[in-house]
C-alpha cells in the first residue's frame, strides 16, 4: 500500500526528495536494536489489556494519561484529567505536568532511557509506554503523546494507541524519526513496588523520592523496598528505604537499611548520621557514637552536626541512656 | 526537683523542636532530625534552607505562570504541589519552549503541506495518515 502511494506521488516528491534526504538522511532507517534485546524479548507483544481512550482536539496528553492510569487500575475519565494537565495557553500538555499528574493518582512515573531497546523491553514486560513524538518536522512541530501497546519484530511494526486510532501500526523507522525529535522521551506509570524493566539507578531513586514528597512515605515504602532489593549496591536506594521505614516507625529496619547504605558508600555522611540517630533512639549509644564519628570524619556540610551529636552523646547529660546492648538491631 | 527536670526536659525540647519543624517535613517522622532523602540527593546540603526558600519561590512563579496560561486557579495549587523540585525548575526556566503535546492539526501553507507530504512518504514524519 505504501509503495503504491509513493508511486503516485513520485513527481511532486522527487523535487524535494534529494533535499530532504540530504537534510534528514538516515532518520527513517530501522533503528538499531542490540543483539541482547533481540535475544531477550519475544518476537511480538500485544498488550491487549490497555484500554483505548480517544482524544478530542489537543487532548492527547489527558487521553494518554487516562490509558496509562486505567491500565494500572486507576480509572480516571479524560475529562477529569484535562484540568489537571492541559495548558490552555499552550494548547497542549507539557512533560513535567504529565509526570506530576501520574504522581497525583498514586502511580510512579519512571522516565525510561530513550532507546528502542528500552521501549521494547518495557512493552515486553507488560508495561505500556507513553511516548512524546513530533509527528512533523522541527521547524513546524506537531507534538503528540501516544501509548506504545505492542510490537512485531518480524512484520517490523510498532503498535500504538494514538490520537483517534486504537492499535495503530507504525513502521519502526517512521516512529523512531518522530520520537527522536523529543529526544526519545518516554515513561511508564507503575504502582509502588513495581520497577521498570530497564536497569535502575540514581535517576530512579530521584523518581521515587519525588513520589514520596507528594504521596508520603507510607505510599512510597513498597517502591523503596523494590529499589533497594533490585540494587543492594546502590547506597541512595538503601538510604531512601531507611527513611521510609523510620517514617513508618520501623526503627530496627531503618537501622539495617542505613547501615547497608553506609556500607555501600562509606563516604555518604548522611547515611552514617541517620544510622547514628536511629541507633541513639533505640538506646544503642555506643554504636550510635561510632556512626556519628564516621559522619564527623567525612568533610562536608554534615560534619558540624555530626560533631555536635558526637559530643552530646559523650557528655554525661546525654538525653537518651542505654548500655549499648539493649534492643540490638538485627 | 532535679529528677523531674531531667525527666521533663527532653520532652520539652522535643516538643519545641516539633513546633519549629518546617511545614514540609514529614509529620510522622519517629526519629527527629533525620536527613531526608531529597536533601541527601542534593549536593549542597549546607545551603539546604536557602534552597528550600528558593524552591518555594520557584513554586510561586510556576503558579503564576500556570494562571497566565489559562489554568483554572482552583486547580493550580494541586498541579504545582504534584511537581518535583526538578520539574518546577524546568517549568520555570522554559515553560514557553517545552514541547506541548497536543497533536494539533497542522493547518499550514501549501508549501509546508507539500514538504510534509513528501517527508511522510519518506517515512520521516507521521502527519497525514492518508499517505499510507
Amino acid at each position: 500500500m505504501r509503495d503504491r502511494s509513493i508511486g503516485s506521488a513520485r513527481w511532486p516528491g522527487a523535487l524535494l526528495l534529494l533535499a530532504a534526504v540530504f537534510l534528514l538522511g538516515g532518520c527513517a532507517t530501522m533503528p538499531p536494536l542490540s543483539e541482547a534485546t533481540r535475544a531477550s524479548v519475544p518476537q511480538s507483544v500485544a498488550l491487549d489489556d490497555v484500554p483505548f481512550r480517544g482524544q478530542r482536539q489537543y487532548q492527547c496528553g489527558p487521553a494518554t494519561l487516562a490509558m496509562m492510569l486505567d491500565h494500572a487500575g486507576r480509572r480516571v475519565a479524560v475529562d477529569e484529567l484535562i484540568p489537571q494537565v492541559f495548558l490552555p495557553g499552550r494548547e497542549g500538555s507539557v512533560q513535567p505536568e504529565m509526570l506530576a499528574a501520574v504522581r497525583r493518582h498514586g502511580l510512579i512515573p519512571f522516565v525510561i532511557p530513550g532507546s528502542m531497546d528500552a521501549l521494547l523491553q518495557e512493552t515486553a514486560a507488560g508495561h505500556p509506554v507513553a511516548v512524546l513524538q513530533n509527528l512533523s518536522l522541527p521547524w513546524w512541530p506537531a507534538w503528540h503523546y501516544a501509548v506504545v501497546v505492542g510490537y512485531d519484530l518480524e512484520r517490523e511494526a510498532l503498535v500504538l494507541h494514538s490520537g483517534e486510532t486504537p492499535f495503530r501500526e507504525v513502521e519502526p523507522g517512521r516512529f523512531d524519526a518522530t520520537w527522536a525529535r523529543s529526544d526519545r522521551w518516554a515513561f511508564v506509570a507503575l504502582p509502588p513496588g513495581e520497577l521498570p524493566a530497564s536497569s535502575v539507578g540514581r535517576p530512579e531513586v530521584q523518581t521515587v523520592a519525588a513520589f514520596e514528597e507528594v504521596q508520603g512515605g507510607k505510599a512510597a515504602l513498597p517502591a523503596w523496598r523494590a529499589l533497594a532489593g533490585r540494587r543492594p549496591d546502590l547506597a541512595m536506594a538503601q538510604f531512601g528505604l531507611g527513611n521510609a521505614l523510620a517514617g513508618e516507625g520501623d526503627r530496627h529496619g531503618a537501622a539495617v537499611a542505613f547501615r547497608r547504605a553506609a556500607d555501600a558508600q562509606p563516604s555518604l555522611a548522611a547515611a552514617w548520621l541517620n544510622l547514628g540517630l536511629v541507633l541513639r533512639s533505640l538506646g544503642e549509644t555506643a554504636e550510635a557514637a561510632e556512626a556519628f564519628e564516621r559522619a564527623a570524619g567525612i568533610p562536608g556540610p554534615l560534619r558540624d552536626r555530626a560533631q555536635s551529636l558526637l559530643e552530646a552523646g559523650l557528655s554525661p547529660a546525654a538525653p537518651v541512656g542505654g548500655n549499648g546492648n539493649r534492643g540490638r538491631s538485627p | 526537683m532535679k529528677r523531674t527536670t531531667r525527666f521533663v526536659t527532653p520532652f520539652l525540647i522535643a516538643s519545641f523542636g516539633m513546633g519549629s519543624m518546617p511545614a514540609m517535613a514529614t509529620p510522622t517522622a519517629v526519629v527527629d532530625g533525620l536527613v531526608t532523602t531529597e536533601q541527601a540527593m542534593k549536593a549542597g546540603q549546607a545551603s539546604a534552607d536557602r534552597e528550600r526558600i528558593a524552591e518555594l519561590l520557584n513554586r510561586d512563579d510556576v503558579r503564576d505562570q500556570l494562571i497566565t496560561q489559562g489554568v483554572d486557579p482552583a486547580e493550580v495549587e494541586q498541579r504545582v504541589a504534584a511537581l518535583s523540585d526538578e520539574e518546577v525548575r524546568q517549568m520555570n526556566e522554559r515553560l514557553d519552549s517545552l514541547p506541548a503535546g497536543s497533536n494539533a492539526v497542522v493547518g499550514a501553507l501549501f508549501a509546508v503541506f507539500v514538504i510534509l507530504l513528501v517527508t511522510d512518504l519518506l517515512g520521516l514524519t507521521d502527519v497525514y495518515p492518508f499517505t499510507r
